[in-house]
């Protein structure tokens, strides 16, 4: 196990960037006749991890299970419903940032930014790339005119795209270079930390490629953190340090990259990594197909969420649910029975030449 | 064209040749399947794979004559073999006879890249499938309602007595791609066409309809066209695999060889850009050069020639390569080969 530690590497010995203590966001729904009853969908209900200044974090889970919540609940784009984001600023004080109201909030908003899932719907179709990348300068009162056209024809050289292109609108761009666009807007404010939402996932693969390669390069130039959210976990495993699973609002598992990969913890995560189609038919896996569906956070079931789908569930399963426990050296994991289970991680399922 | 070399063969249930299907807009022509040539074996898995608008879900819609205006199939052939010497062109039907309505739906499934499109919001899920069923096979409602029901329980749907009064927007997307399959299967089809079926949904659920699609073409023997850019997909389902690249088939082989010794550049490219699991420390990524050049700017010679590592200067910009058979059931369109092979 001891080289699993070199993917950690970044963490160590650092304070945490950001801290994220139980985050609950709940929406409230309409039901019933004439939608007169409200419930809540628990969209994300307790999830607790932090983030190291310098590295990779991703979160993946499926579709529906709080990803996007989540990281919109980091960047402020949501208000919490409950628990606590402390973020370390410039000066190395913990704020928090769960606390803070909108006026206090600016400056710490251009220090965290969003880069979002779609490139085709989230950039304004209205606006030239120069408007939709310049824009957060002129929000932010930092540079306008001559200025801020040189600092987006720079932003525009180092995400691969050509600064005449600037007067153009998103329209005559394809897919991933509207991915470009959406990353050069986040960082023209030299963030500390970005959120990207399923960056990549809408693109080609070898756009994905280029677009991965790219958010390494401009990491390491720019010293950024990254919260990565994904649902590829091949993808996940090429650029993160650290991984925490989601399912239905709660972090079940969080571990190294390499340790989650090849040492899972909880059934769940194994399921997933068993899902993963491998590119080599000599590779083909045996894959554990998981019965049901993704349970509906505003139904979900009692005890352990995932008890339904589990192959391993007992009793206590249906009735109790696990708390995030550590396991391991930075291994984290909210199952009863991670301790007992022998699990199957990636080398496991493949077999290595 | 000789039928000789594999064509002839009856093992082969569909034979696609010199297709080409046109996009005929304001700002130019889009030669979006430009010269596709491919063969589908009875009861096999042939999946297609090229990066997104290279013509994947174009060559499906002319198998269909699904084409809409301002796309028109130009040329070329598409013989849909059913049995025996039962073999019709549906290239050359007219787009709405009788006989390319039996076609569809009867002998040859479709599902969808984009469920939403194919199933109505409007109608419950059996009230849909009945009238498929019934456009396709002379039985009477009871009938197609007891064939319905057995197909949502062979797709995998808990309660289908329940589901089959359910609407689609009621249904979960792994369930509602589950409708999509059990509609497309209802009339026993010989050929499944489906494009990125799996795409939109997660991996958990991807495993659900693969495995799904593998089991009912054991039980069922038909054959399947699988669309999809994902290349773990096509080496867990596939026997052959075609690669497309802007409108045109550049390698064709079985699903080994192509995994493991490609022989067209673009076919390697592709295939050493993917992030890998387990593969993580090997370094970098290594993206294809560029991008997928715009419809209306098609570059001469080799189309791939702008972005490809092995360019023969000189040649590959003005000469169009030719199809090269490697070995019988290995093609690939590349001068590299042509100066090889003649
Ligand atoms: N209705 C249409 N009008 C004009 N051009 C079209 C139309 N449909 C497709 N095309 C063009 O034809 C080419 C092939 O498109 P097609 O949809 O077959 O790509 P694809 O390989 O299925 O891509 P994807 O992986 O994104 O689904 C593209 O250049 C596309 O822009
Ligand atoms: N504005 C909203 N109102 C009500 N429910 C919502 C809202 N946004 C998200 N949800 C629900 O919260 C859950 C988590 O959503 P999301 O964070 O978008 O998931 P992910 O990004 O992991 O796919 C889903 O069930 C979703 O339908
Ligand atoms: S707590 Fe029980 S049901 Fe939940 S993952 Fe662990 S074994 Fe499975
Ligand atoms: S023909 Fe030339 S440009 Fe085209 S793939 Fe072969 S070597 Fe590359
Ligand atoms: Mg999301
Ligand atoms: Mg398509």
């Amino acid at each position: 196990m001891a080289d699993t530690a070199i993917p950690s590497a970044p963490t160590a010995g650092k304070e945490p960037l950001l801290r994220v203590e139980d985050l609950r966001k709940y929406f409230p729904i309409r039901q019933g006749f004439f939608g007169r009853s409200v419930t809540q969908v628990k969209a994300v209900d307790g999830v607790t991890f932090d983030v190291f200044p310098g590295e990779t974090m991703a979160v993946v889970g499926e579709s529906g299970c709080g990803k996007t919540t989540a990281g919109r609940c980091l960047v402020r784009a949501f208000e919490p419903t409950g628990g606590s984001i402390l973020y370390r600023n410039l000066d190395g004080d913990e704020v928090a940032l769960d606390a803070l109201d909108n006026k206090s909030l600016k400056p710490v908003r251009r220090e965290l930014r969003m880069i979002f899932q779609d490139p085709f719907s989230s950039l304004n179709p209205r606006m030239t790339v120069l408007d939709i990348i310049g824009d957060p300068l002129r929000v932010h009162s930092i540079a306008s005119g001559s200025e801020l056209e040189e600092r987006v024809a720079d932003m525009l050289l180092r995400v691969g795209l050509r600064p005449e292109y600037m007067r153009r609108y998103p329209h005559a761009f394809s897919g991933g270079q509207r991915q470009r666009i959406g990353i050069a807007k986040a960082l023209i404010l030299s963030p500390r930390l970005v959120v990207a939402d399923e960056a990549v996932s809408a693109l080609d693969v070898s756009v994905q490629a280029q677009i991965l390669n790219l958010l390494q390069d401009l990491q390491a130039e720019f010293d950024l953190t990254y919260v990565f959210i994904a649902h590829d976990l091949s993808v996940v495993e090429y650029i993160a340090n650290r991984v925490s699973v989601m399912y239905v609002g709660k972090m079940v598992e969080t571990a190294a990259t390499d340790e989650l990969y090849h040492n899972p913890k909880h059934p769940y995560t194994e399921a997933l990594l068993s899902a993963v189609p491998r590119p080599d038919p000599r590779e083909r896996s045996q894959r554990i197909v998981l019965e049901g569906d993704v349970p509906d956070p505003a139904h979900p079931p009692s005890g352990c969420y995932f008890h339904p789908r589990c192959r391993y569930a007992q009793d206590v399963c249906a009735t109790e649910t696990p708390e995030l426990r550590p396991i391991g050296e930075g291994h984290e994991v909210a199952c009863h029975l991670a301790e007992d289970l022998d699990l199957r991680g990636i080398t496991d399922l493949v077999p290595r030449d | 064209m000789s039928n000789k070399t594999h064509g002839a063969s009856t093992d082969i249930l569909l034979d696609i040749r010199g297709l080409k299907t046109y996009f005929h807009l304001d700002e130019g022509t889009v030669r979006a399947v430009d010269g596709v040539d491919f063969t589908v074996p009875r009861g096999t898995t042939i999946g297609i794979v090229g990066e997104s608008g290279c013509g994947k879900s174009v060559t499906a819609f002319s198998i269909l004559q699904l084409v809409e205006k301002p796309g028109r199939i130009e040329e070329g052939s598409i013989v849909l073999n059913t049995g025996g010497q039962n073999r019709v062109d549906i290239a050359a039907l007219d787009h709405d006879s009788e006989e390319l309505r039996q076609i569809r739906g009867k002998d040859i499934g479709m599902i969808f890249q984009e469920p939403m499109t194919s199933l109505s919001m409007m109608y419950t899920v059996g009230f849909q499938m009945t009238e498929a069923i019934r456009l396709h096979m002379d039985v009477e409602k009871d009938e197609a309602r007891d064939r319905a029901i057995e197909m949502l329980q062979a797709v995998g749907i808990p309660r289908p007595e329940q589901r089959f009064d359910a609407y689609p927007f009621e249904l979960s997307g792994g369930m509602r791609q589950r409708v999509m399959i059990a509609m497309a299967l209802s009339c026993d089809p010989m050929l499944l066409i489906a494009d990125e079926p799996t795409t939109a949904l997660d991996v958990t659920t991807q495993a659900q309809i693969l495995e799904l699609m593998q089991q009912l073409q054991e039980e069922f023997g038909m054959a399947i066209m699988l669309i999809t850019h994902d290349l773990g997909v096509v080496a867990e389902m596939c026997s052959e695999v075609v690669v497309m690249y802007l409108g045109e088939v550049v390698e064709q082989a079985d699903v080994d060889t192509i995994f493991h010794n490609p022989q067209h550049p673009y076919t390697q490219a592709l295939l050493e850009s993917i992030p890998r699991l387990g593969h993580s420390h090997e370094g970098r990524l290594n993206p294809i050069l560029g991008s997928v050049p715009d419809p209306y700017h098609r570059p001469s010679g080799c189309p791939f020639h702008p972005r490809c590592t092995q360019i023969i200067t000189g040649r590959c910009e003005t000469v169009h390569p030719d199809i090269s058979r490697l070995d019988p059931r290995h093609t690939v369109r590349c001068l590299l080969h042509e100066e090889s092979h003649g």
